[in-house]
């Protein structure tokens, strides 16, 4: 691959918009050369369960035929794109990331995809996830994800093809869905920039659910602006997706240059400082704070004494309703599921309801928390995750004391819940990364439906400090 | 709330249909005593007049 094949494929999915509508760079030609990096790096990276390389085609030479006689062009117009395989493709498979699926092929595109087509995207191919899209997968049934900064650590999840992807340049921007942090995640791990939206704002029609009041469909990119420009083109309602919302949607690509000055931002103490989180997270994340100080933002600690406990309330809550979703396949099909996946979900079957309301109660009190904290802030600031990501193995083999089990699920997820739980928009983006050469994530937290706020803080904080420009080794 | 035994999870997730292999019954165990001494500190909460709603039809942001 040539250097200037790679520059190409790294630029991301705004920029190769602009590409193709100045008539600098053919869709099909774009198509072939992250099709070839899928070839060339994929077999280790393990980011794509299918690759469509003939439909992609096909649909690049439309795409090309379009821009040749000067057909009206839709926003990402020859850009190709990939999915996580939680969202339905019609006539493509869909497997969630699980045997129980591996043969499930729908009729009809999800919201989120329809959208994407109809904006001039190309579909490359549906993207590796942990089995869906819950986390904790033991043997991924379609290969082991990694992370393309150090094939031995993990990638996050549970969208972490998506993460991958976008990271390695094989495709021009991807979709994840965050339920508890699975776009944040992988997006923080693999250096890349990863949205979730206010809760309700992207259809949920078509995607594969985990927690009905918290899942969430979101972009993930190489640019912020990349970030704001597939909302763009997924966000608004749909009568396919009774919960989706009728607030309008914002003109998040034009609002992104309004730099901080004058936004008022909160440390969230209990995340930034927390004995949890590793020091070279925290340290990037107050240098962070800092360059948006310079850049105009007015910044303070602030306390949000609820959310260490955030972790442990949405695995009472969302695994119980994950629980709920597989009630027949557990029963009848439960030895087909991976290990990890069937005893999250088996434990989430018997938490007792007196608990389970107990989380929902305590849920309420967090959202009232952030909520009332943000009518003073207009973001929240504090690590995506309290550590770069760890090593693959950490997170495999059978556990053996309960006390494992708070290290390896609860801490980390009490990062990436808040938001979640309290359904507010959400960003990870990198702000640096550690001696052994691994990114690290910094999150802001928006006012619900406030993602131009969001996005245009992320931007002015990535254009100052410049991270974005690196790039995986041997990724070229 | 004490620690519940493997006996007990296993005679719970019986009673449910749920098909639990021995190796799974000690790991199922594992987590559901973890989760249930995380959420423990929900109990020192005022959760009483608390609605357990998630927050559906909230307004925007002014």
């Amino acid at each position: 691959m040539s250097d200037a094949g790679a520059d190409l494929a790294f630029l991301g999915a705004r920029r190769l918009a602009a590409l193709v509508r100045e008539r600098k760079v053919s869709p099909v030609e774009l198509t072939q050369l992250y099709l070839a990096r899928i070839d060339r790096h994929d077999t280790r990276l393990r980011s794509y369960i299918t690759v469509l390389p003939d439909a992609a085609l096909e649909t690049a030479r439309r795409a090309e035929a379009a821009v040749m006689r000067g057909a009206a062009l839709g926003p990402l117009h020859g850009v190709p794109y990939a999915v996580k395989d939680q969202f339905d493709t019609a006539g493509v498979r869909t497997t969630s990331g699980s045997r129980l699926m591996a043969e499930h092929v729908p009729a009809e595109d999800a919201t989120t995809i329809a959208r994407l087509t109809a904006a001039g995207g190309i579909l490359l191919g549906k993207l590796n996830l942990t089995e869906f899209a819950l986390g904790g997968t033991q043997q991924f049934p379609f290969g082991q994800p990694r992370n393309p900064w150090n094939l031995e650590h993990d990638p996050g999840g549970s969208s972490s093809g998506s993460g991958i992807a976008v990271a390695a340049a094989l495709c021009g921007a991807s979709l994840g869905e965050d339920t508890g942090g699975s776009v944040r995640s992988p997006a923080s791990f693999c250096g890349v920039v990863g949205l979730r939206p206010t809760w309700s704002r992207v259809s949920r029609h078509g995607s594969f659910p985990l927690s009905w009041s918290m899942d969430t469909p979101g972009p993930l990119g190489r640019t912020v602006e990349d970030a704001a420009w597939l909302l763009q083109v997924i966000a608004g309602y749909d009568p396919k997706d009774s919960l989706s919302s009728r607030e309008p949607v914002g003109d998040y690509t034009r609002t992104l240059t309004g730099g901080v000055r004058g936004i008022r931002v909160g440390i969230v103490r209990e995340l930034t400082f927390a004995p949890e989180t590793d020091v070279e997270v925290r340290d990037a994340v107050v240098e962070a704070a800092r360059t948006l100080e310079r850049l105009g933002a007015v910044t303070e600690e602030i306390s949000l004494r609820l959310v260490p406990l955030a972790g442990a309330i949405f695995m009472a809550l969302a695994d119980s309703d994950g629980a709920g979703v597989h009630y027949r396949w557990l029963r009848t099909r439960a030895a087909e599921y991976d290990q990890g996946t069937r005893r999250r979900l088996l434990t989430a079957s018997l938490i007792p309801a007196a608990i389970q309301q107990r989380a929902a109660r305590a849920r309420a009190l967090v959202r009232a928390e952030m909520r009332e904290a943000l009518a003073r802030h207009d973001l929240f600031l504090c690590p995506s995750a309290h550590q770069a990501a760890p090593p693959i193995a950490a997170s495999r083999g059978v556990i053996t004391s309960r006390h494992e089990v708070a290290g390896r699920f609860f801490t980390r997820r009490s990062y990436v819940t808040p938001a979640a739980l309290a359904g507010l928009p959400a960003i990870a983006v990198p702000c640096g990364f550690t001696r052994a050469g691994l990114p690290i994530g910094l999150q802001l937290i928006g006012r619900l439906f406030d993602e131009a706020t969001v996005l245009r803080a992320a931007y002015a904080y990535e254009r100052e400090s410049g991270w974005w420009t690196r790039r995986p080794p041997g990724m070229d | 709330m004490s620690d519940l035994t493997s006996e007990q999870v296993g005679a719970l997730a019986a009673a449910l249909g749920l098909p639990v292999t021995p190796d799974d019954l000690i790991e199922v165990t594992h987590r559901l005593n973890a989760l249930i001494e995380a959420l423990a500190p929900l109990a020192e909460l005022p959760l009483e007049t608390v609605e357990p709603v998630p927050g559906l039809g909230d307004p925007p942001a002014s």
